[in-house]
């Protein structure tokens, strides 16, 4: 049945997790574009038909018109199909610029065609390029801030500990305000506990 | 990335209205002398132990956190104002007492940060969970009363949770029946958003229509 | 399912002018018309230029009280107040340049549309334009027959541009009214609406989107 590819590509796009990628599907997409020549094959002699018979094209209504019309209306819909395809795909490799940097993981990789890798490294140029124009990073503060200090208490003895040019005794059980990246390193390491009241 | 425009999805995150209500103003007692703050978003203070004074929530949250003030909070939080909007909200269908746009972000974070300074914290928390709830509920009756096209439909008195809550359903709702109602057939503009083919969605559409 | 609140009706922009608003309240409001709106809105221009003014003094006061042994509490607070205002202009940037990354052929079609970005936004919005168009061109556009090559139109025998994804200005929003805005007409109907300061109304778009521009309605 005609459309029943585009169909199928356009479907695997929206049963694909919100925000994921699905492999690029070469082989449907390249039987869906085999599909338009074809239709356009036909649409040709179609008309060709049509001028024949002496007829003019643009007014006669006979069954090599309206076959005509099935065709570049089947040819149209797979087009549409197609853009949407890639267009939409288009947009959630944006996105992963923002998720993963301008650099993609190998997995990821694998499922792009190979003019969506070039219009990857395009757009991230882009975007860095009005980046800095901006003279402003964009892909840092990208949830509300929180306060930067927390409480923690200390948990094992650490000792006297040098940050921001002053000394902290961190005995066991004491408590102390810290700037949430100075205590990270000591509460992945289990020395620390964050405080939530 | 952020301001994701999905309809699916509430247009401001939890974090983002959280973040906007922490702009709201609230009454702190000091225990520390400190210089006026001559912030970008405002000047406060100065600050004298034992003298009141007004700061934006997350101000207040930071000097609480750091055990440098109690906070007072705000007169609806009272166990005796709430239970009074508790019994309004029950006796009456359709009114929404009044109580500040962003009553639950606010109430929340003082139950977070500064439950030693609310009296009666314990009774004050599920007052302000049965209003929620009784809101809620009405909202829902209310909303199935829409059956019809409009162009507006004022909401007063809804709280910014609330309004995040309803708004991607009746939002949608309502452009639902405006296309519907429409003479001329909606134009390909979907396409972005649904992921479907847009043949078939008018193909539905025109049969919907009357 | 509202009920009448008290506010009074009457009070004008004047009221407006008796409050001072700081620029990040002006700001915040930004943002949130933008987020909200499905359109992208008029660049802020002047108040991005002050606030990033007063955001790099900031900075430069938080450097100095950290060396100069102010107080770490009132350091850390002033490093708070920087954090909330770089992230609402950090946010309110973003949102444009997705709405420009999203609505890309639309906006190069579209002057009136065009003349809504920043300088910078202008040549992102070039970028976006070629890098997609390039992108379709070598994916779909090439291997199709030459009638249906169009990137904007779905064949040749097509009178005018129906592959452009378009902003849906039919869509609802939320919005808040800032003065007393007498009985206006609602777009496409014969019905008129009244609004009081801070009346909260779900409403059509395209009814509000030039009182959203000249400030009378903020979208929450």
């Amino acid at each position: 049945m005609y459309g029943r590819k585009a169909f199928q590509l356009v479907k695997e796009l929206a049963s694909g997790e919100k925000g994921q990628l699905t492999p690029y599907n070469s082989d449907l997409f390249d039987q869906v574009t085999a599909e338009c020549s074809q239709h356009h094959l036909e649409l040709q002699s179609l008309i060709r038909k049509i001028q024949e018979e002496g007829l003019d094209v643009q007014t006669t209504r006979n069954s090599e018109h309206y076959g005509s019309l099935i065709h570049h209306l089947s040819l149209v819909r797979n087009k549409r199909c197609l853009m949407a395809y890639v267009y939409n795909r288009a947009e959630i490799i944006r996105s992963l610029i923002w998720k993963v940097g301008p650099v993609l993981p190998q997995e990821i990789q694998e499922r792009l065609s190979h003019t969506e890798e070039e219009y990857f490294k395009r757009h991230s140029a882009a975007l860095q390029s009005y980046m800095s124009r901006l003279d402003l990073d964009l892909t840092v503060d990208m949830v509300p801030p929180k306060d930067p200090y927390i409480q923690v208490r200390v948990l094992d003895d650490i000792g006297v500990v040098l940050s921001d040019d002053k000394t902290t005794n961190f005995a066991r059980h004491s408590m102390h305000f810290l700037k949430r990246t100075d205590a990270e390193q000591f509460i992945s390491r289990g020395l620390m506990e964050e405080l939530t009241d | 990335m952020a301001g994701q425009s999905d309809p699916h999805q509430s247009l401001f995150s939890a974090e983002e209205v959280e973040f906007i209500a922490e702009d709201e103003t609230v009454e702190i007692i000091p225990n520390l002398r400190m210089d006026a703050l001559n912030f970008i978003c405002g000047d406060f203070g100065p600050f004298f132990p034992q003298i009141a004074t007004q700061v934006p929530l997350w101000l207040a949250v930071a000097l609480k956190k750091r055990g440098k003030c109690t906070i007072r909070p705000p007169q609806w939080m009272s166990v005796e104002k709430l239970t009074q909007v508790l019994e309004a909200e029950r006796d009456s269908q359709r009114m929404f007492e009044q109580l500040p746009f962003h009553y639950v972000e606010i109430s929340r974070l003082l139950f977070d940060h500064a439950r030693d300074d609310i009296p009666d914290v314990y009774m004050a928390r599920s007052l302000i969970e049965d209003i929620r709830d009784v809101r809620f509920h009405k909202v829902e009756t209310n909303l199935e009363t829409l059956t019809e096209r409009a162009f507006a439909l004022k909401i007063n008195n809804l709280s910014a949770m609330e309004v995040n809550i309803v708004r991607p359903f009746v939002g949608r709702a309502l452009q639902a029946f405006y296309k519907h109602d429409s003479l001329e057939l909606i134009p390909d503009q979907e396409r972005v958003s649904d992921r479907r083919p847009q043949v078939a969605n008018n193909a539905t559409r025109r049969h919907l229509r009357r | 399912m509202t009920s009448e609140s008290a506010s009074t009706p009457g009070i004008d922009g004047d009221y407006e002018a008796l409050i001072s608003t700081t620029d990040v309240e002006l700001l915040k409001r930004a943002w949130r018309n933008e987020k909200a709106a499905p359109e992208i809105l008029h660049f802020e221009s002047a108040l991005i230029q002050r606030i990033r003014g007063q955001i790099q003094l900031m900075e430069e006061t938080v450097e100095e009280f950290s060396g100069s042994g102010i107080d770490p509490l009132s350091v850390s607070l002033y490093q708070m107040d920087l954090d909330r205002t770089q992230y609402l202009l950090r946010s309110y940037l973003r949102i444009r340049l997705q709405k420009i990354e999203k609505y890309t052929f639309h906006i190069s079609n579209n002057s009136e549309v065009q003349s809504r970005l920043s300088g910078q936004e202008k040549g992102f919005a070039r970028r976006c334009n070629e890098d997609l168009e390039r992108h379709l061109e070598e994916s779909v556009l090439s291997k199709l027959p030459d009638n249906y090559r169009d990137i904007l139109k779905q064949s040749l025998i097509s009178e005018e541009n129906d592959m452009v994804p378009e902003p849906h200005l039919d869509t609802f929003v939320v919005c808040k009214s800032r003065r007393f805005l007498g009985p206006f007409q609602l777009d496409g109907s014969d019905e008129l609406l009244e609004m009081k300061p801070d009346d909260l109304c779900i409403i059509h778009y395209k009814s509000i989107r030039e009182r959203v521009q000249e400030g009378e309605i903020d979208l929450v």
